[in-house]
């Protein structure tokens, strides 16, 4: 799932404090799951920025409302008549939530109320952690299922790097080196040997943005 | 301390809200959310024993204190509540 934190309270006010109609706009799926950007949590940022408001005695109404996702249209799509009639929509969801509103609402901003992070594993309630990075050409198969692109400071295809410490990684006590993760992992699976071979360097054309793909079965119906 | 250093604490802290002049005779509006099965009882057992509290208080009976959402302490405090208390 994808992870966000909200952004700090004053450099949200300070967005929205020029405006006279704000829609807080929460989504409901992933950004619901970190406890950043859900309609609960849309509903106490607009209580929090209208109780703002009073207090600098400035007048603004504002709202809160949620969908499931951002990330399809057809989620916002029937609220959209009335989103319409804000000046300013303040979204709680991902980045690609705002992105994609803004591109289909028209000629009113849409303004990220959160900091997406990574998309992440959820090993226990309320903690998050980055497991993969996405990078477009998976080689977890040769890696006993522990990306070290997206858990290796260094994202080393072929480690580990002479700065691996007694399990953890130079940059902090608190991660653990990826590629002792990964030689232990191996060792269990009795495939060590796997470990002398080198990766060669990736394809990084495929970690690149813009991506996009389709479905090409889906696109076949379509025709 | 060296001066650059209490500088950056300075900029770190919250700003801290002047206090307000409070008028003469002005008593805050208490929103009180009890638990039903202790404190909402307690306050009710006071009611039977005649004992009096001041009528600037007003009690919310929540089926447990677990149901207190940050979201109703926030719609008080909207509404004019200058403090909420949570008994449970
Ligand atoms: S190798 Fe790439 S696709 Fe596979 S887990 Fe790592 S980042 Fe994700
Ligand atoms: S210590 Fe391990 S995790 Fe850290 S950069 Fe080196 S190989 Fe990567």
């Amino acid at each position: 799932m994808i992870t966000g934190e909200q952004k700090p309270f004053e450099e949200i006010w300070n967005m929205v404090k020029d405006f006279k109609k704000v829609l807080v706009f929460g989504c409901n799926t992933c950004v619901a799951i970190c406890h950043a950007g859900g309609g609960k949590e849309a509903e106490i940022l607009a209580s929090l920025l209208r109780m703002k408001a009073s207090e600098e005695g400035i007048a603004i109404e504002i709202n809160h409302n949620a969908v499931e996702r951002h990330c399809e249209p057809e989620f916002f799509q029937p609220v959209m008549e009335d989103i319409r009639t804000y000046d300013l929509i303040l979204s709680t969801a991902c980045g690609v939530g705002v992105n994609l509103l803004s591109e289909n609402i028209g000629d009113i901003p849409v303004f990220p109320a959160i900091n997406t992070e990574f998309f992440g594993a959820v090993p226990r309630a309320g903690e998050f952690t980055e497991l993969c990075a996405g990078c477009g050409n998976c080689i977890l198969h040769l890696t006993g299922g522990i990306c070290p692109i997206a858990r290796c400071s260094k994202s080393l295809l072929n480690g580990p790097c002479g700065g691996t410490n007694n399990g953890s990684c130079e940059v902090s006590p608190d991660i653990k080196c990826a590629w002792v993760l990964i030689y232990d992992r191996m060792k269990k699976l009795n495939k060590l040997d796997l470990m002398k071979e080198i990766n060669e360097a990736k394809d990084w054309s495929k970690a690149q943005g813009p991506r996009n793909f389709k479905v090409k079965v889906l696109e076949e119906i379509k025709k | 301390m060296n001066k650059a250093v209490e500088s950056t604490e300075e900029a770190k802290a919250p700003s801290i809200e002047k206090p307000h002049e409070t008028p003469e005779g002005w008593e805050p509006n208490i929103l009180a959310f009890a638990c039903h099965y202790c404190a909402f009882a307690a306050a009710d057992l006071a009611g039977v024993m005649r004992l009096s509290y001041s009528p600037n208080v007003k009690i919310i009976r929540l089926p447990c204190t677990g149901k207190l959402d940050q979201i109703y302490v926030l719609r008080a405090f909207e509404k004019g509540i200058d403090g909420v208390f949570v008994a449970g």
